[in-house]
């Protein structure tokens, strides 16, 4: 008698959210996980005594609200606190703020284009519709435009009457949003330099892509989605970082009768008479269950954990296909004090935000024009948020961290990543920073630099891609990872897919397991 | 019979002059002869106008691509040639270049249909059946491709960088886009339509010369000052010279822009229309030139772009507000006459030396010719001496989100303009872009009520 | 952080209440002393000077001034006089109220506009092709309404007032200070909105409070006018109309026709944004109707006597949508209301379904009553509920 109904490989978020709801209706659940530590690139690492890291990534941004409420996440340990602005310096001298009160941010952005902040308003609407006419799509197993089975025909035909539903004005919009780069898109709303490059930023946030790159205005939504349920205020910063939230859901899956098994590194799906039985650890034992879901990336799924011989050509082709183009680093640092900006100098509201080094759009592509051809941006763009400032438990009293993500760093870079690559990587991110925040270089106690090649060996992600795959449209929706298995099921029987390889992607969102969850279920 | 005005000479102009005058409308044009013979026509163009002897050129090679190392690869019609040539660069592409021209044949065949009626409804039944007849395969190309850059769809295929970079200039061809962009492949598609499998270039034809032969319409030399609009119709045209000329029907194929916003008064459009026309993206990035040779070159098509990385730092240029130091450029042959494309050459920026420039590159790959005669023009110079906005030949560039039924806006994608009687017709509409007479066609159908 | 008026130096002495509010991204007072009753009365006895530098103004002049309003806007601006002064609303494409303000002409070419929200991104994108410069001048000029029947008798002895009839507007000097004086007020009432350079604001204010001592003048907050607009049937944007900028759904738009502003809609104009939906819309009834309400006292008598109270209403005017009945189904909702001090009565500002606008229909409002929903009886009047003759007089 198997012991196990389902075997999750990966303990990242996804599998873990993917466990929980299978352990709440019944099945019983395994997770393996290769480290030590569950969470994937969620976690909080106290790499130096008393500084705590959220070393991969660091902000909920799109943690979705139903998994927040069918988990209740907050009585497993989850508290988001609020990032109350971003704060973009520039060049110049001068900066530009964006704030939560709407007054506040509408004068501050008058102070740079009167246009601009008239036009603000209009813009968030817009988003607004376009948040809601997607969200339905998040929590939807896509359907397969190939298939012929009447019940794919029904679920393109209800995906057409949802986009019909919108309205040819919203419908095209949407298109539009789908197609455009970030910036030609943004072009028709502002003229404020660096408000553009700032949002277009979120468009470019891991992928190998710049803000005109079409294609990229689609991620402009993003924000709106956790906007979208008003004060659910769905983003955020974890207390005590992105941890926490894997420590939640681990603690609601444990919670439902969920067994959770870390140190415990998967070498290959037990692959017996065409169907998946279950896995073989690197040490030799074998685990049985009836199926196995796996939370790793497309590419290692299926060309490691399985492997060529057992999947159909025409898929391992299709998978391999599938870009992942890893091109963003963090930098970790620990402060002895917190970093004074001189176009706000002090410590005022904007260190309790995020700051954004995003002063024009042509810094921005001047920084992926670089990575393009394999060299670091000599310029980052770079995503910052100091946890201590918001959360104080995360450093030792008047100390601090601050995380730094970094673009662009391709995985693929010239010479590869060697120690040294690795360090004046660092060196380049301070530098820049430090243009902005001169007393920085003195304040760094300790500085970690992780480099897409680092995201890959830690926690197995393919080619540093943080999303477990390029977010392009030739590999979204039902197109993810590959065309006509875009349902978390895979070729071999017994197997599913709930990692952020699989619709609707990337991000610290927990939409894949939740889905791939239901599918197994039958319940979606 | 009220009087129907047709503004602009090109190909689509001509077209739609034609099926009014057909029609029994009494037809006047405006602003002269500007039509190209480049680019396929859509049979539904002949049949309706009833022209015979419509002839579709490509050069044989289609297209001479020099290799690093000296040689050169040469694209040819037959299928097994280029075969031949591409193994001697590459064995692995030489295997797959039948199969890459057939997908691609299939997809072209699907656009085709799609660009020989008016733009399609996406979330139609009729539109998805279609779409299914592609087959699984098919269909999933379909989705894969139209957003991927071209260099992505070549990377997945090929390995030679030479074939590569040749191939990938036809996902970029007068756009300000690199092949790394999304929507290349989609370009690349749309240059692919009408043409036989293996050939990725557009044909040249003899249309204009055909409608040329048609029963005439009466023709006036005459500027335009403006379109009149009287409550919210049109009631005709006033040329500079102050003379009002009468019409209940005015057909514009001059580009959006200019003719809503230039010729008609300001008042008569939503203001969110008229934000949207000055958002339709049309920027020119190639300039012309025409040199007269003292021999035939020894080649008639080529292409200068040794890699895909070639022409994406050569983009790269362009997206800061720079000329390409390194410019991708194209050369097409008639004899010793031959015209030259020189990408990217943004619209406004100073273009000095360039021309020079290309010569010297063309010149390594022409042996002992000589150039007589060069005549030079620049993006800025295009708009004056073609009409061709901001030196955009398709009026609006062929990116995805300006592309069938977005074409160049949803709200004017079906030809009909908010001011009654007011028609567009021209590159810049549904299927457009270097498809010759379609867009015509399919504006006066729309006129006529068809 | 919130932006502060040019008057603030003497608003913010002057504000015993400490009661601040938001205006446009400015604060000004809610009330000065800490009730807004005495304010209230002020206007209706003697003259309330109300700070309202927040409103949005713009300058557009040129040769196509008036043609580029005319276009904007649903009223005939291009047979506007010179010193007129004209309220309108204006739309988007489909006919929906946008925002709502006034037009000055100051001279053949130069027109002053006032608007709750900002538009300048509206009047640039709408003037290409029209030969004109539009000025946000929202902070260069500051403003103050005066309200009353002593507003006239104060402004007098400040400087030479030739006779300003209602809506005209005149150039002026108050105690040597250059001032815009427009007949014109959000109350009403006998008043006038002075627009000066916001250099000039604080020594426009000393002038004016000197001068009005005597005349019982009293520095008005916000409260105490929302009390006058409902008596004057004023709406007030974002509380009885949501612009259609701000609609998340089509229901929540409205035409000017819906507003009982359809008299400010011009159709005989050829061309202005909105027309065709408007010019649809004026054929059919409109489908909603913006209207008065006076609701019995004796019914609110009884319902708080049933739980042994004495009628208990706020004293301020709330801006709340509540319910009103026609039998067993919804006949609207009523968006502005309060307790009329001068009327003795309670009354509101409501939007009704056609079939239950016209004036006498009776229905009932909703009332919350020690925890419990109630009803009281109600019945739709024409506005304004207050009309005296020296506002035009």
């Amino acid at each position: 008698m198997l012991r196990y109904d389902v075997i999750v490989v990966g303990g990242g978020h996804n599998g873990l959210v993917c466990a929980a709801y299978l352990a709440r209706a019944g099945r019983k659940v395994l997770v393996l996980e290769r480290r030590e530590r569950i969470g994937g690139a969620a976690v909080t690492e106290e790499l130096f005594p008393g500084f705590r890291f959220s070393v991969f990534s660091y902000v909920v941004s799109l943690l979705r609200p139903e998994i927040i409420r069918d988990l209740e996440l907050p009585r497993h340990g989850l508290h988001i606190l609020p990032l109350e602005s971003t704060l973009t310096p520039l060049e110049n001298g001068d900066y530009l703020g964006q704030w939560n009160d709407h007054d506040h941010n509408r004068r501050e952005l008058a102070r740079h284009s009167v246009r601009d902040a008239e036009a603000y308003d209009e813009f968030g609407l817009m988003l607004h519709q376009m948040a809601r006419a997607v969200k339905p799509l998040l929590a939807m197993a896509p359907p397969d435009p190939t298939s012929l089975s009447l019940g794919e025909l029904f679920g393109m035909k209800r995906l057409a009457e949802h986009f019909q539903g919108l309205g040819a004005r919203r419908f095209n919009t949407l298109t539009k949003l789908l197609t455009m780069s970030s910036a030609d898109f943004l072009d028709e709303w502002f003229e404020t330099e660096a408000l553009k490059a700032t949002k277009s930023a979120s468009g470019i946030i891991g992928t190998l892509l710049g803000p005109r790159s079409p294609g990229t205005a689609y991620v402009l939504l993003h924000h709106y989605m956790g906007e979208l349920d008003g004060v659910f205020r769905a983003w955020g910063f974890a207390k005590g970082g992105n941890g926490s939230v894997s420590a939640a859901i681990a603690g609601a899956a444990q919670a439902a009768g969920a067994e959770i098994r870390t140190s415990a590194p998967v070498s290959k799906v037990l692959i017996r008479g065409s169907k998946a039985r279950g896995v073989v650890l690197e040490d030799g034992e074998e685990i049985r269950a009836k199926l196995v879901v796996s939370g790793a990336d497309p590419r290692r799924t299926f060309l490691q954990l399985v492997g060529e011989e057992h999947l159909p050509d025409a898929f391992v082709d299709a998978i391999k296909r599938f870009r992942f183009r890893g091109a963003s680093a963090k930098v970790n640092l620990a402060l002895g004090e917190a970093p004074d900006f001189t176009c706000l100098p002090g410590r005022g509201a904007h260190l309790r935000g995020a700051i954004s080094i995003s002063p024009s759009v042509a810094y921005l592509e001047r920084a992926y024009d670089e990575a393009k051809y394999g060299e670091v941006s000599r310029h980052p763009y770079m995503d910052i948020v100091i946890p201590s400032m918001i959360d104080p438990s995360m450093a030792p009293p008047g100390k601090h961290v601050m995380s730094i993500f970094v673009q662009y760093a391709p995985y693929h870079v010239n010479g590869g990543w060697t120690d040294a690559r690795r360090e004046a990587l660092g060196d380049t991110v301070v530098e820049t920073l430090s243009q902005y925040a001169p007393n920085l270089k003195n304040a760094i106690l300790h500085r970690q630099v992780v480099t897409p090649a680092d995201i890959e060996r830690i926690v197995g992600l393919t080619e540093g891609n943080i999303f477990q795959g390029e977010l392009s449209l030739q590999q979204m929706f039902f197109l993810r990872p590959v065309p006509a298995w875009a349902k978390y099921r895979t070729p071999l029987s017994g197997l599913y897919q709930c990692g952020a390889g699989t619709h609707p992607g990337g991000g610290v969102m927990g939409a894949s397991g939740r889905n791939a969850a239901l599918q197994i279920l039958g319940a979606a | 019979m009220s009087k129907a005005i047709v503004i602009g000479g090109g190909t689509d102009a001509l077209v739609a002059a034609q099926m009014l005058a057909r029609a029994g409308r009494e037809v006047i044009t405006l602003e002269g002869n500007t039509a190209r013979d480049e680019g396929w026509v859509p049979p539904k163009v002949l049949r309706e106008l009833r022209l015979e002897g419509l002839k579709l050129e490509w050069p044989d090679p289609w297209l001479t691509v020099p290799l690093p190392g000296g040689g050169r690869l040469e694209l040819w019609r037959d299928m097994a040639r280029s075969v031949d040539a591409i193994r001697r660069v590459s064995e692995h592409d030489a295997g797959r270049w039948p199969e890459f021209c057939s997908r691609i044949a299939r997809l072209a065949r699907f656009l085709e249909a799609v660009y020989a009626a008016p733009p399609p409804d996406p979330l139609s039944a009729r539109f998805a059946l279609r779409a299914r007849r592609l087959g699984a395969l098919g269909l999933a190309d379909l989705l894969r491709i139209l957003p991927m850059p071209v260099a992505e769809l070549l990377d997945d295929w090929f390995e030679n960088a030479a074939l590569k970079g040749a191939l990938g200039a036809a996902g970029v061809l007068h756009l300000l886009q690199g092949p790394r962009s999304g929507g290349t492949a989609f370009r690349f598609l749309h240059h692919h339509v009408g043409c036989p499998p293996g050939v990725f270039r557009p044909p040249r034809s003899n249309i204009v010369e055909l409608l040329h032969r048609l029963p005439r319409v009466e023709l006036q030399q005459a500027e335009l000052m403006r379109i009149s609009v009287r409550g919210g119709a049109v009631a005709g045209v006033v040329l500079k010279d102050g003379r009002e000329l009468e019409a209940s029907t005015v057909v514009s194929g001059v580009d959006p822009r200019r003719s809503l916003l230039e010729l008609v008064e300001p008042g008569w459009l939503d203001p969110e229309l008229v934000r949207a026309l000055r958002h339709v993206r049309r920027r020119g990035v190639a300039a012309r030139i025409r040199l007269e040779l003292d021999r035939s070159p020894g080649f008639s098509a080529l292409a200068l772009a040794p890699s895909l990385d070639y022409l994406e730092r050569a983009y790269d240029e362009a997206k800061h507000g720079r000329v390409s130091r390194q410019p991708y450029i194209e050369a097409r042959c008639e004899g010793s006459r031959m015209e030259v494309l020189v990408q990217y050459a943004p619209y406004g920026v100073a273009c000095r030396g360039l021309l020079e420039k290309t010569v010297a590159l063309l010149g390594e790959h022409w042996g002992d010719a000589q150039p007589q005669q060069t005549e030079f023009a620049s993006p800025r110079e295009l708009e004056d001496s073609e009409g061709w906005p901001e030196g955009q030949p398709h009026h609006a560039e062929l990116s995805l989100d300006q592309a069938l039924w977005m074409r160049p806006l949803p709200e004017l994608a079906r030809y009909r303009t908010p001011i009654e009687g007011l028609w567009l017709c021209g590159p810049a509409m549904h299927p457009g872009a270097g498809i010759a007479g379609a867009a015509g066609l399919n504006c006066a159908h729309a006129i006529l009520g068809r | 952080m919130l932006k502060a008026t040019p008057f603030h130096e003497r608003t913010a002495a002057l504000c015993l209440s400490h009661a601040w509010r938001r205006w446009a991204g400015y604060i000004v007072a809610s009330s000065y002393e800490l009730s807004h009753e005495r304010e209230y009365h002020a206007i209706r006895a003697a003259a309330a000077l109300f700070d309202v530098s927040p409103l949005y103004k713009y300058r557009i002049r040129g040769k196509d001034a008036a043609r580029l309003l005319d276009h904007v806007v649903t009223r005939d601006v291009q047979a506007m006089k010179v010193g007129q002064v004209a309220y309108t609303p204006w739309c988007d494409a489909a006919g929906k109220v946008l925002d709502d303000g006034t037009i000055a002409r100051l001279d053949e070419t130069t027109f002053r506009m006032t608007a709750a929200e900002p538009n300048l991104r509206w009047l640039q994108d709408n003037a290409a092709g029209f030969d004109t410069t539009i000025r946000d001048v929202s902070t260069s000029i500051a403003a103050l309404s005066l309200q009353g029947p002593a507003s006239r008798s104060i402004l007098e002895r400040l400087g030479e007032l030739s006779p300003l009839k209602y809506f005209r507007l005149a150039e002026a000097t108050l105690s040597g200070i250059p001032v815009s004086i427009s007949r014109t007020g959000y109350t009403g009432d006998l008043g006038y909105e002075l627009w000066v350079d916001s250099n000039q604001a604080l020594p426009l204010w000393d002038a004016l409070m000197e001068a009005g001592t005597p005349h019982g003048i009293v520095p008005a907050g916000m409260l105490a006018l929302d009390v006058a607009r409902i008596e004057a049937g004023l709406m007030l944007i974002d509380v009885d109309y949501v612009p259609a900028r701000k609609a998340l759904i089509e229901s929540q738009t409205s035409s000017p026709y819906e507003l009982d502003l359809g008299w400010a809609v011009n159709l005989k104009k050829e061309r202005f944004i909105g027309r065709q939906a408007l010019a649809a819309e004026a054929g059919r009834a409109p489908q909603w109707q913006f209207v008065g309400i006076e609701i019995e006292w004796s019914s609110l008598e009884r319902l708080y006597a049933e739980v042994g109270l004495a009628t208990r209403l706020p004293a301020a005017a709330w801006r709340t949508s509540v319910p009103i009945y026609a039998g067993n189904q919804q006949a609207g909702y009523a968006t502005s209301g309060g307790w009329s001090p001068l009327l003795k009565k309670y009354i509101a500002l409501a939007h009704l379904q056609a079939r239950w606008a016209a004036p006498g229909t009776q229905l009932e409002i909703e009332i919350t009553v020690e925890h419990r929903r109630k009803r009281a009886a109600a019945r739709v009047v024409k506005k304004p509920f207050f009309d005296p003759e020296r506002k035009r007089a």
